[in-house]
């Protein structure tokens, strides 16, 4: 039986081959900045319009002010100018990273508000994120292993479960079992030990979906030639699961790398609201309401810069792993 | 490079299991678990909450979510209304009595003066401060202080949403008088500016540091109660000069029973026992937590397994219940407010055939609106609907305000009709009557069908509401109830915004509304109605209504050379609210609210459905706990069991 070297096994890679230091993928990033640039830009300004032509604006109450109030609101935050020259100023003003004052909570900074936000979200996301990679490829693994034992169906029975229920069911349900019937967790997200249940939720779908993503892709590469090649060779077991089998199965599971955090960033809207945790997507969803325009801006450009910048980094690491991938 | 990877995802998975395993360790409650993980990435971490303080003595407390704003001159929500009124300390505050009665008692200041009467009709308080005022940070309090505060809450440049709570004061009218510029907004509206914003204007004077003169228009019924009002609060020049003063604990100076000694934001705020103010020793409660949450079922939650002990808002679809789960500790207190219906007097609802014009026009649009309000059973709302144990409103103003002699209910003497209080029976007994007056009415100017009992040409409506579900509910079911006489009523719901945005430009044909008062007084409700009021929905003397003359008022009797037929609302009611703003003899100014009222409930633009009510639930462990008629909450005299 002659076989070629599989194009993902070690021996591909051998002849100094570093991806990141072609000139294609560096020309390829650069392509990719800017196309990110061009993105959060086309956001903004969308952004910056519907909001405008949204009914209300921030300065509107139950209790409506005197008409000379509201325009000296108006003037003192520039929302009197014409739209097109509020739209330039605030352009300016964003590029040089200043996201100004917030409409609604008077004498605080809209950047302050972010981080005081991003801090929470961040350790949510992080956290989330990470459980989720760490126990989907493990179970994925130990399943594709233990195929068609009990271990494997109870997987694949609760992963079915998890992938199919959205956030807010999960969230809600996991609330009602642990804080309130079993008293054990706090419901607050602002409380000690609050974060928890907020990261259980936020962590099922993208675990779930690791581990079957990884349990298919084991399998697949379980079933390849190099892998037999391996064990004739007699190589130890451990070396060829955690050698050859688990880091190529991996491949997709990185190209869910950014999907996820998307899936992350915008799940924390709704995680944060039933959990009343203090994120930035709590933030974000309250200034829509509220029509705090510098505050919907701010959180609209932070968002998506993330977004964007986490699937290019997801791409990049993509070619990294799978050479047979190209840039382009 | 590819090793490098498979490094990292190792070391993510080491990270991640050690996280997970304290995760396990530590699920009983402690927030260690999401710490451990991000360790170093967390170098800021907010303040901790002082547990052990509130484990001791504190109490933990959800009375909303983030206030927008807890500078006192900038605050307008009940909520950071209790937040202010914890942390600085008035010339009056508001304290329960033993039989469970609300007073108002002097505060810094020594007593609450009686006001000086002067030539002009103007009256004259002046008032001496307590010795030894210390703000928290142990500086002086002086009347200076206080003359600074009323100036910067009531200055149009500091565009406070309460600065018109100042309006009493000499000066004030001068001082935010406006004029047009004479150019147009963007959207045609003429662009306004003031005349002389100029605070100093204010007939507010520090004598010496412990003495305040102030000057009111006229005698204010009301006065006391206002010294004890958030916006009243004193605040220091030197701390308010840093605009961010009021987000952060280390700037947030006040002379109150409290010091804010952390806030994290969007979640819990917390206060403990000022030493430095004059009244701490009757002060029990150490420290307090203000718990900051937007969500009904957390709050909830919360209040179930024990850790908050005060909630101020329920989810609705669980009133029901709770009430007999917690017949002791659902509480339901009376609120000055009134939940109703508004027409939008321009929308016309008569038959494109009706022929009618003008004056005789607007009266049969009048007097079908009123008809319409007889149809509705505001005890099933109450009662089935809303469940928070409203009273079915018959007026406008609500119960609650009382009449000069601050004891009987002002809306037990509206309407002046035998056998009950208000404009009209709203007793499960009338309903029948009431229906078959409306139907009376509807004939008279839509066609019948006899058989089916139902009006056949009268226009389709849409109810606006903005989006809740128990708006919703009550939309529904007056729905039902103008369906049973053939009349059409499509619900359209707005986010809140858009639906203020559209109430106030007039743009809709009905829709829901409410208004709850800020001071114990009937004009709270009533001045709302005039012409130029940003608050008149009903669109009452604008557009098309503002040259209908359909109103008539007699104010001879009450010593006034008023006296109009058939005039405009701008040429009487505005004129009765600028009488009764003006009125120094207290009974004549009540008759006067009372002939008001009765002139806008005759344009059967508002059909109030039930007086408000303050649900909140407090565990029975707290005692010495009050909420006063505005809402505000106090907790500085409690003690927890």
């Amino acid at each position: 039986m002659t076989s070629e070297p599989h194009p993902l096994s070690c021996e591909t890679l051998q002849n100094g081959d570093y991806p990141l230091m072609n000139p294609k993928t560096i020309t390829y990033i650069i392509k990719r900045l800017i196309l990110a640039v061009f993105t959060v830009w086309i956001v903004f300004t969308l952004t910056f319009f519907i909001m405008h032509a949204v009914p209300g604006g921030p300065f509107v109450g139950e209790k409506a002010i005197s008409k000379a109030a509201q325009q000296a609101l108006e003037a003192k935050y520039g929302l009197d100018k014409p739209l097109s020259a509020q739209y330039f100023t605030y352009l300016n003003d964003v590029v040089h990273l200043r996201f100004g004052p917030s409409l609604k909570q008077r004498g605080r900074m809209v950047i302050d508000i972010m981080m005081d936000g991003m801090r929470t979200s961040a350790k949510l996301g992080v956290i989330a994120a990470v459980l989720a990679l760490v126990i989907g490829v493990v179970l994925g693994a130990i399943a594709a292993l233990r195929r068609n034992t009990v271990f494997d169906r109870i997987i694949m029975v609760l992963t079915t479960a998890f992938v199919s229920m959205p956030s807010f069911i999960m969230g809600s349900l996991l609330l009602v079992a642990f804080a309130i019937k079993l008293h054990v967790l706090p419901a607050n997200g602002a409380a000690a030990g609050g974060l928890v249940l907020p990261i259980v939720t936020l962590m099922l779908y993208p675990m779930a979906y690791i581990t079957r993503l990884t349990r298919s892709s084991m399998l697949d590469v379980l079933g390849q030639d190099y892998i037999r090649t391996a064990k004739a060779k007699g190589v130890p077991a451990p070396k060829i699961i955690f050698g050859h089998a688990l880091k190529n199965s991996l491949i997709p599971v990185i190209t869910y790398f950014g999907p996820m955090l998307a899936y992350i960033v915008t799940g924390s809207l709704v995680v944060e609201q039933i959990f009343a945790v203090p994120g930035i997507g709590r933030a974000f969803v309250s200034s829509i309401i509220n029509r705090d325009y510098m505050m919907i801006m701010g959180t609209t450009i932070v968002l998506a810069t993330l977004i964007v910048v986490m699937n290019l980094i997801s791409d990049i690491m993509y070619k990294i792993v799978d050479p047979r991938i190209t840039l382009e | 490079m590819r090793k490098l990877v498979a490094w990292a995802l190792c070391a993510a998975m080491v990270l991640g299991l050690a996280a997970c395993g304290d995760s396990a360790a530590n699920g009983g409650g402690s927030g260690s678990a999401a710490d451990a993980a991000t360790g170093a990435g967390a170098e800021e971490e907010a303040p901790a909450i002082d547990e052990s303080l509130i484990a001791k003595d504190g109490i933990n407390v959800c009375i909303a979510s983030e206030p927008d704003n807890i500078d006192p001159a900038l605050n307008s929500s009940v909520d950071g209304a209790t937040l202010v009124l914890h942390t600085f300390a008035g010339l009056a505050k508001w304290e329960q009595k033993e039989d469970g009665s609300f007073e108002i008692a002097p505060d810094c200041a020594e007593e609450l003066v009686e006001g000086k009467e002067n030539e002009d009709g103007t009256v004259t308080y002046t008032y001496t401060l307590r010795d030894g005022l210390k703000w928290s940070d142990g500086q002086p309090v002086t009347a200076g202080d206080f003359e600074f505060s009323w100036k910067r809450a009531a200055d149009p440049a500091t565009a406070s949403d309460y600065g018109y709570m100042f309006d009493q004061i000499a000066g004030y009218d001068k001082m935010t008088e406006e004029k047009e510029t004479g150019e147009k907004d963007e959207e045609g509206n003429p662009v306004m500016e003031y005349v002389n914003p100029d605070p100093e204007l204010l007939a507010v004077k520090a004598i010496d540091d412990r003495t305040l003169e102030v000057t009111t228009k006229q005698k204010v019924s009301y006065w006391d109660e206002l010294m004890a009002f958030p916006t009243y609060m004193p605040v220091r020049k030197d701390i308010v000069s840093n605009e961010g003063w009021a987000t952060d604990p280390s700037t947030y100076i006040g002379n109150g029973p409290y010091v804010m000694t952390a806030w994290q934001h969007n979640s819990v705020i917390t206060m403990v026992k000022n030493k430095n103010y004059h009244d701490a020793d009757k002060v029990t409660m150490p420290a307090i937590n203000f718990y900051l949450s937007d969500d009904a079922n957390n709050m909830l939650t919360n209040f179930e397994n024990g850790d908050w002990k005060l909630i101020d808002e329920v989810p609705t679809n669980e009133i029901a219940s709770l009430k007999n789960e917690y017949p002791d500790e659902f509480v339901v207190t009376g609120q000055l407010g009134t939940y109703y219906i508004g027409w939008n007097v321009n929308e016309d609802i008569l038959p494109k055939d009706s022929g009618l014009e003008g004056k005789e026009a607007e009266e049969a649009r009048a007097e079908i609106r009123k008809a319409i309000a007889l149809l509705f059973d505001r005890n099933y709302i109450v009662d089935e609907i809303a469940q928070g144990g409203q009273t079915p409103a018959s007026s406008f103003v609500s119960s609650g305000l009382t009449e000069a002699d601050g004891m009987t209910d002002f809306s037990s003497k509206a309407g002046h009709n035998d056998g009950y209080a208000g404009y009209y029976d709203v007793s499960q007994d009338a309903l029948e009557n009431n229906y078959a007056a409306a139907i009376e009415i509807l004939k008279k100017y839509y066609e019948f069908d006899e058989a089916t009992q139902q009006v056949k040409n009268f226009p389709t409506l849409t109810y606006l509401y903005n989006t809740s579900e128990a708006h919703k509910a009550i939309g529904e079911y007056l729905q039902s109830a103008l369906a049973s006489v053939g009349i059409n009523m499509n619900l359209e719901n707005q986010e809140w915004n858009t639906f203020l945005n559209t109430r106030k430009a007039g743009n809709y044909s009905i829709a829901r509304n409410g208004w709850l008062c800020d001071y114990n007084d009937p004009i709270s409700m009533l001045d709302m109605w005039i012409t130029s009021s940003g608050n008149n929905d009903c669109q009452l003397g604008k557009g098309a209504h503002k040259d209908v003359r359909a109103y008539s008022i007699d104010l001879t009797d009450l010593g006034y050379d008023t006296k109009v037929t058939d005039g405009t609302w701008a040429e009487t009611y505005d004129v009765i609210i600028n009488d009764i703003k003006s009125c120094t003899d207290t009974n004549i100014r009540y008759q006067l609210m009372h002939r008001a009222e009765d002139l806008l409930m005759s344009t059967g633009a508002i059909c109030p459905l039930y007086y408000y009510t303050d649900l909140y639930m407090l565990d029975d462990s707290v005692k010495g706990f009050f909420s006063t008629p505005l809402g505000f909450k106090y907790f500085m005299y409690c003690t927890v069991d």
